[in-house]
């Protein structure tokens, strides 16, 4: 396994316990650092030094990139939510975007797997397009989200307990969650998933696994049979070229580098890059639909103080709801979102209790100190992640001008919404702002217009897809469906890059059991002498 | 116990592993024992004298906990303008926390005949009446109130995430639970009822 970045042990390098006061400027996120200084990112963020990439004139796009064993999979969100069967046939329901070539029940068995696996939380709660799955027993809800669940009781919209992969019970050799509520930190006990501790740790002690850090893959390497042959590399310690040989070779360097490498593969037999006859590498790009708002809950202040930490993320969250109204043509837009909710007493570090005029009206002395006391914890926020169709307008490319510092050519970038998208967005602030005065709060921040809802930049929910898109014929798409190239039968891709459509279910999860189910398909070619 | 599914992690160790975790966690800052005096960065001697007489008026000592100025706020703000200067690449926001504090020894020496800090303190609560309340303030202080809002930002956060700040807020948090509650029973009950005045 080659990876770009260095090796982390979490165990180790976690910085799980420590206070902000203890870190420079409170542990504020900075370039370097774009989620605090604790974040268990060691290298990377929206920039890394030295490996830019570029945007068309008008494109704003984001790319989070993490140089590290199991990359974001060491600070990102945990939450695993299963697309359900009508995201696989998005294009049949409404005629939007595309179907994928596989059902759920065709990928169902796997994120059984994926679940038993790394371990997820959830409940049985049987609602339309959110399936159910092997889960771990949910967290108790915190106090604010109990008040937020009232307030959705009357507006009719479900919230439930979330699912995310921490563990609320030991499992498979891993102790359960201590409930600190910094998993974005790493876990120094490995109780939530994360690639180095839960996939590349175990998988090295087979003896079977080799990895190689600070390898900058740069181009699949085929052979006279246009077979792939193995992936040559940029070694960062003395920038020299090295090739790893293998009979099969699997790309999951996260959506878009997958696509970069794969247009840098660039030989007389794959004049455009490897795998891509069809043309198609590096486009369909899809990102997540984002939107946030604030607000304050009078019913929250002054109450007895207690630890409202919990584990790294919302112990409830709201599903779509409005698949039936969408269906019968009663909403504006296609596809839905699930609104993700924060608030309570966090961990005070930089910035903490800003913004306090708003609520109080301003003042300073005793008064002020008095009254800040009494608010802290009783803000709340809401972010929706909705679902992006995909679109001719948002791809990458091979930018033709510009190299990084190992010499690779970078990706350019074109990413545009659609108004499906934005009135999604919409449609989030007008919801986020009902449900905050239904539970007698006030509006801190929301988005209008102006700002198009405050829908997010391409990139910036870090979710993206569908770069190396799958189907079920060569001349529409990149992968078989099998997440097989087609045009290399030995070549797989088992990140993002696969996926036909973007539902509003975070990606991990389908990515982990896509994976799987490639691994077995892999196995199975081998063993019948096919690969 | 053990659980089935764990074979050899017992509750115990764990708790063990996660215990052991906080020693290393603090053993770093323990580094610099002797602290040596902060170097300003931003502001001058002055600006220095204005600041914390400011940050006092904002947090002030009491029943609970210390002053601003004593839980390091100054310290805090002055390497934080440095800070967001660099991040950001523009001096904004120290030129507007320079050109507030100059405005209020201006003003200060315009109706008191000292500078602000040196003022008393009833002429110092004179001068931040008129900006202190944002929603109150006359239209030519509004620029100022502005300035307040956000010098009183950096005060509270920078008192609130102090470990002075931390301790007086009714946080809990940042160790290990070993098992997991949800909301405090008690507490919910006081939900309850606010909740069912609320209707």
């Amino acid at each position: 396994m080659l990876e770009a970045g260095a090796w982390y042990d979490q165990a180790k390098q976690s910085d799980m316990f420590k206070w902000p006061y203890n870190a420079p400027h409170r542990a504020a996120g900075t370039r370097a650092k774009p989620f605090g200084y604790f974040d268990a990112t060691l290298e990377g963020g929206w920039e890394v030094p030295g490996e830019p990439y570029t945007k068309a004139r008008g494109t704003e796009f984001m790319w989070y990139r993490a140089r590290m064993l199991g990359g974001r999979t060491n600070h990102y969100g945990r939450i695993s939510l299963r697309m359900g069967p009508y995201d696989f046939k998005p294009y049949s329901r409404d005629g939007k975007g595309f179907d994928w070539p596989i059902t759920y029940d065709e990928l169902a068995p796997y994120y059984d797997k994926a679940e038993e696996l790394i371990g997820v939380f959830g409940s049985a709660e049987g609602l339309e397009n959110t399936p159910d799955g092997k889960f771990l027993p949910p967290p108790a809800p915190r106090g604010y989200e109990r008040v937020i669940q009232r307030a959705c009781q009357h507006l009719h919209i479900p919230c439930v307990p979330s699912r995310l992969a921490i563990l609320t019970k030991a499992h498979n050799g891993r102790p359960p969650c201590h409930y600190c509520g910094e998993c974005g930190r790493a876990c120094a006990v490995n109780a939530n998933f994360n690639s180095p501790g839960v996939h590349i740790m175990p998988a090295m002690k087979t003896g079977n696994l080799e990895v190689r850090t600070g390898a900058m893959a740069r181009a699949v390497v085929l052979g006279g049979d246009g077979r792939a042959r193995g992936v040559s590399y940029v070694d960062k310690k003395d920038r020299s070229e090295q090739t790893v040989y293998g009979k099969v070779v699997v790309l999951a360097a996260s959506c878009c580098e997958t696509a970069r490498i794969l247009l840098n593969s660039k030989s007389s037999r794959a004049p455009d890059g490897v795998a891509n006859s069809s043309g198609l590498v590096g486009r369909y790009l899809m990102d997540t639909v984002g939107s946030s708002v604030g607000g304050f809950l009078p019913i929250l202040e002054d109450l007895p103080p207690q630890n409202e930490d919990g584990v790294g993320g919302m112990h409830l969250y709201m599903p779509w709801w409005n698949y039936q109204a969408q269906k019968n043509g009663k909403m504006p837009f296609a596809r839905g979102y699930h609104i993700e909710i924060g608030g309570g007493r966090g961990l005070p570090g930089a910035g903490v209790l800003s913004g306090s005029e708003r609520i109080l009206g301003g003042g300073y002395g005793v008064e002020l100190k008095r009254g800040l006391r009494k608010i802290y914890g009783a803000n709340v926020h809401f972010a929706g992640r909705g679902e992006m169709i995909p679109n001719e307008k948002s791809y990458c490319e091979i930018d033709p001008n510009t190299v990084d510092q190992w010499g690779i050519p970078v990706l350019r970038f074109h990413f545009e919404w659609s108004q499906d998208e934005i009135l999604q967005a919409k449609h989030m602030q007008e919801t986020f702002q009902e449900i905050i005065t239904t539970a007698g709060g006030k509006v801190l921040y929301s988005q209008g217009a102006e700002t198009n809802w405050g829908i997010s930049r391409g990139g910036e929910i870090i979710h993206e897809v569908g770069a190396t898109r799958m189907g079920d014929n060569p001349k529409t798409s990149v992968l078989n469906s099998w997440c097989q190239a087609w045009d290399c039968k030995n070549l797989f891709v088992t990140d993002a890059a696969p996926f036909i459509s973007n539902a509003d279910k975070n990606p991990t999860l389908t990515i982990s059991a896509l994976g799987w189910r490639t691994s077995d398909y892999i196995v199975d070619q081998m063993k019948k002498g096919d690969l | 116990m053990r659980s089935k599914n764990s074979p050899g992690v017992s509750r115990r160790a764990i708790l063990q592993t996660i215990a052991a975790a906080p020693v290393a966690a603090t053993a770093a800052p323990a580094q610099t024992p002797a602290k040596a005096p902060y170097q300003r960065k931003v502001f001058n001697a002055h600006q220095w004298q204005t600041v914390e007489a400011l940050c006092d008026l904002i947090i002030p000592a009491d029943e609970r906990s210390v002053s601003a100025s004593k839980a390091g706020v100054p310290e805090f703000m002055d390497d934080w303008l440095d800070f967001r200067a660099r991040e950001e690449g523009t001096d904004l926001l120290t030129a507007e926390i320079l050109g507030g504090l100059t405005w209020l020894d201006q003003e200060s020496v315009r109706l008191f005949g000292k500078d602000f800090a040196g003022a008393a303190a009833a002429q110092q609560k004179q001068l931040l009446d008129r900006i202190a309340w944002p929603a109150k303030a006359a239209p030519e202080d509004r620029r100022w109130a502005s300035f307040f809002n956000r010098f009183r930002d950096l005060t509270v956060s920078g008192f609130f995430s102090s470990q002075a700040g931390v301790a007086d807020l009714p946080y809990l948090g940042n160790k290990a639970v070993s098992e997991w509650k949800g909301c405090d029973p008690k507490v919910w009950a006081i939900l309850e009822k606010r909740l069912s005045e609320q209707g």
